[in-house]
C-alpha cells in the first residue's frame, strides 16, 4: 500500500534512534501502511476494536499503578506492574507528548506478557498502531484478546 | 553494458555526487568557527568549536550536565539558564518547560546549537561531576529482574582521589551501542556503596521492559566487562538534625538508603537521627537484602526496618507486615514510632509510592517541606 506523506515522516520518526532508541517497528521489513493494515485486518477477523483495547489497557495501568511499582495481582487472572521513568516522549505522527511509563501484564497461567506504555496506547487509539513484530512494546491483536479478555 | 545495470550505476553515481556537494555546502553555510562559553558570569570561559548542541560540547569539555535520555530531547532533565540570545524555544523543548522557565530562558542544552558565542548559568556543583572508565567487579542477582553491579575505578581515576560523592546522589551508567542500538545511552542510578569507598561504585538496576540500558546490564553485561560512569548527580541526602528520619522505598530505590546506613554505620553520623526504613515489595521473591538489613539493625542501635509485603504468597511464610508499604507505613506512625517528636520524610521510588507516601505523612502531620525524594 502506498503511503501517504505523514504517514511517511512517522515511519523515519519510528526508526531506532530517533525517538527512542529501540524505535517502533521492531524488525519489521513490512511498509508502516502495511503492518498497520494487516493488524486493522486482524482485528476485524478476532471481532475486537481499538477504542475498547485501548480503555482496557488504561484500565489495567490504573489497576497496575496501585502496587506503587511492585506487581499487583488484577482480577486473579494478570499479574499487573506499572513503571514510571524520567521525561516524555513525543508521539511519531507529531500529535502529541506522552509521559514515559511501561506497563507490563503478565497472564498468571501461562506466564505470557506483554508490555505498553502511555504512548502505545495513544498509537493504538489514535492511528491503529500495533507496533512492528519483534519490537519490546508490541501490542499483537491475537496477544490482546487473549489477555484483555476482549 | 547492459541497460539494467548502467541505470542503477547512473543513478548512484548522481546521488554520490549530490552527497558531496551537500557535504561541501553544509561545511561552508554551518562552520560557525570558534565559539565561547561564558558560564556563571566568567566563573569558566570556554573556547570551543561552533554547530554543535551544547550539552555534547559541555561534556567534551568534561562539564556534564545530567540528561536522562543521552540528548535525545525526551527526559527534560537537562536545563540550564542561557543569558545570552540563542533565539525563541523550539517546539521539543517548550513541553518541558514551566510559564517561569520558559520567562527566564532556561533551555534544554540537549536542543541548543551553538551558532555564536553564548553565556550560561550552571550550579557550581556540575564542575565536580567527572567521567569514570570503570571495570565490573561483581554481578549479584539481588531477585528475578535487580542486579547489584559493583564496579571498580580504573587506577587512574583512583589515583586521582576515585569519586566522592553524598550519600543518595546518582550517576549516569553508559550503555555502549549494542544489537539493534546504535547510540550509546545514559541511564541514572543511585549509588549503594558507601562514600568511603571512593575506588567503587555500586549500583543496583531493575530490568524495565524494553529498556535500553537495564537490558543491557541484564542480558550483555558481564564481569571484566569495561564501562563508563559519569556522576555524582543530585542533591538527595540526609539532612543533619535530630528529627526522625522516616525512609520509605522499594524495589532498586533501596540504592539510596542501604548507602546512607553503611555510612552511618562506619562514621557514626547524625548521631541524633533516629532512623525507620519502611521497604516494600510484593511477595518474598522481590525482597533483598533482608539479611544484610538485619545485621545494619543490630549494629545501629537506632535503626529500625520494617520490611513488609503486599502480596505474599503463602509459601513465603511471611510473619512480617502485609500490605501496601503505604498502608504499613500509616499503621506504624500511629500506633509503633515515638510520638511527639519531629520527622523528616525520605522517599525513593516511583512517582506513584512517592506521590502515595507524601499522602501518608501529610495526613500524619509531617509538612511538605521536610519531605525529601528521589523520584525515578
Amino acid at each position: 500500500m502506498k503511503m501517504q506523506r505523514d504517514e511517511k515522516a512517522a515511519a523515519e520518526r519510528m526508526k531506532p534512534g530517533v525517538i527512542t532508541s529501540g524505535g517502533f517497528l521492531g524488525t519489521e521489513a513490512r511498509a508502516l501502511s502495511d503492518i498497520i493494515e494487516a493488524d486493522e485486518e486482524r482485528f476485524r477477523a478476532l471481532g475486537i476494536d481499538f477504542g475498547s483495547a485501548a480503555d482496557e489497557l488504561e484500565r489495567l495501568k490504573a489497576e497496575g499503578a496501585k502496587g506503587l511499582g511492585e506487581q499487583m495481582t488484577v482480577g486473579g487472572r494478570l499479574l499487573v506492574k506499572s513503571d514510571e521513568a524520567r521525561g516524555s516522549l513525543p508521539c511519531p505522527y507529531d500529535d502529541g507528548f506522552f509521559h514515559k511509563n511501561s506497563v507490563t501484564l503478565e497472564l498468571i497461567a501461562t506466564g505470557e506478557r506483554l508490555a505498553y506504555s502511555d504512548l502505545s496506547i495513544h498509537l493504538l487509539r489514535e492511528h491503529h498502531f500495533c507496533q512492528g513484530e519483534g519490537g519490546a512494546f508490541r501490542l499483537a491483536p491475537d496477544a490482546l484478546k487473549r489477555l484483555l479478555l476482549l | 553494458m547492459h541497460p539494467l545495470i548502467i541505470g542503477p550505476l547512473v543513478t548512484a553515481g548522481l546521488s554520490s555526487i549530490l552527497a558531496l556537494v551537500i557535504s561541501v555546502t553544509d561545511k561552508i553555510v554551518n562552520d560557525y568557527g570558534e565559539v565561547s562559553v561564558d558560564i556563571n558570569g566568567g566563573k569558566k570561559k570556554l573556547a570551543v568549536r561552533g554547530g554543535s548542541h551544547l550539552l555534547g560540547t559541555l561534556a567534551t569539555e568534561n562539564i556534564f550536565v545530567a540528561s536522562a535520555c543521552g540528548g535525545r530531547g525526551t527526559c527534560g532533565a537537562c536545563k540550564v539558564k542561557v543569558l545570552s540570545d540563542v533565539g525563541p524555544h523550539l517546539p521539543t523543548e517548550l513541553p518541558y518547560m514551566n510559564a517561569e522557565e520558559v520567562e527566564a530562558n532556561t533551555r534544554l542544552a540537549c536542543q541548543v546549537k551553538l551558532k555564536k558565542d553564548i553565556a550560561i548559568e550552571i550550579p557550581e556543583s556540575l564542575f565536580n561531576i567527572r567521567k569514570f572508565r570503570t571495570r565490573i567487579e561483581s554481578i549479584k542477582d539481588l531477585t528475578y529482574d535487580i542486579k547489584e553491579l559493583y564496579l571498580a575505578l580504573s587506577d587512574a581515576d583512583v589515583a586521582a582521589g576515585g569519586i566522592a560523592f553524598e550519600c543518595g546522589q546518582y550517576a549516569q551508567l553508559v550503555a555502549p551501542p549494542y544489537d539493534g542500538i546504535k547510540e550509546s545511552t545514559q541511564r541514572a542510578y543511585s549509588m549503594s556503596s558507601s562514600p568511603l569507598d571512593k575506588a567503587h561504585i555500586e549500583l543496583l538496576v531493575r530490568l524495565v521492559p524494553g529498556g535500553i540500558v537495564t537490558t543491557w546490564v541484564h542480558t550483555q553485561l558481564k564481569v571484566g566487562d569495561e564501562v563508563e560512569v559519569i556522576g555524582p548527580f543530585g542533591e538527595f541526602g540526609v539532612k543533619d538534625t535530630d528529627a526522625l528520619m522516616v525512609c520509605v522505598a522499594g524495589g532498586s530505590g533501596m540504592a539510596p538508603f542501604k548507602s546512607m546506613l553503611n555510612h552511618i554505620l562506619e562514621t557514626n553520623a547524625y548521631p541524633g537521627k533516629e532512623i525507620w526504613y519502611f521497604f516494600g515489595a510484593r511477595s518474598k521473591r522481590d525482597m533483598f537484602y533482608l539479611q544484610q538489613m538485619a545485621e545494619l539493625e543490630g549494629k545501629i542501635d537506632r535503626f529500625h526496618f520494617v520490611p513488609a509485603l503486599s502480596e505474599p504468597n503463602p509459601e513465603d511464610a511471611w510473619n512480617g507486615p502485609t500490605g501496601l508499604i503505604t498502608d504499613v507505613l500509616d499503621t506504624y506512625i500511629k500506633d509503633k514510632m515515638p510520638k511527639g517528636r519531629p520527622m523528616e520524610g525520605y522517599l525513593c521510588g516511583s512517582p506513584g509510592m512517592i506521590d502515595a507516601c507524601i499522602k501518608v505523612m501529610s495526613k500524619n502531620g509531617m509538612t511538605q517541606d521536610k519531605i525529601y525524594f528521589d523520584k525515578f
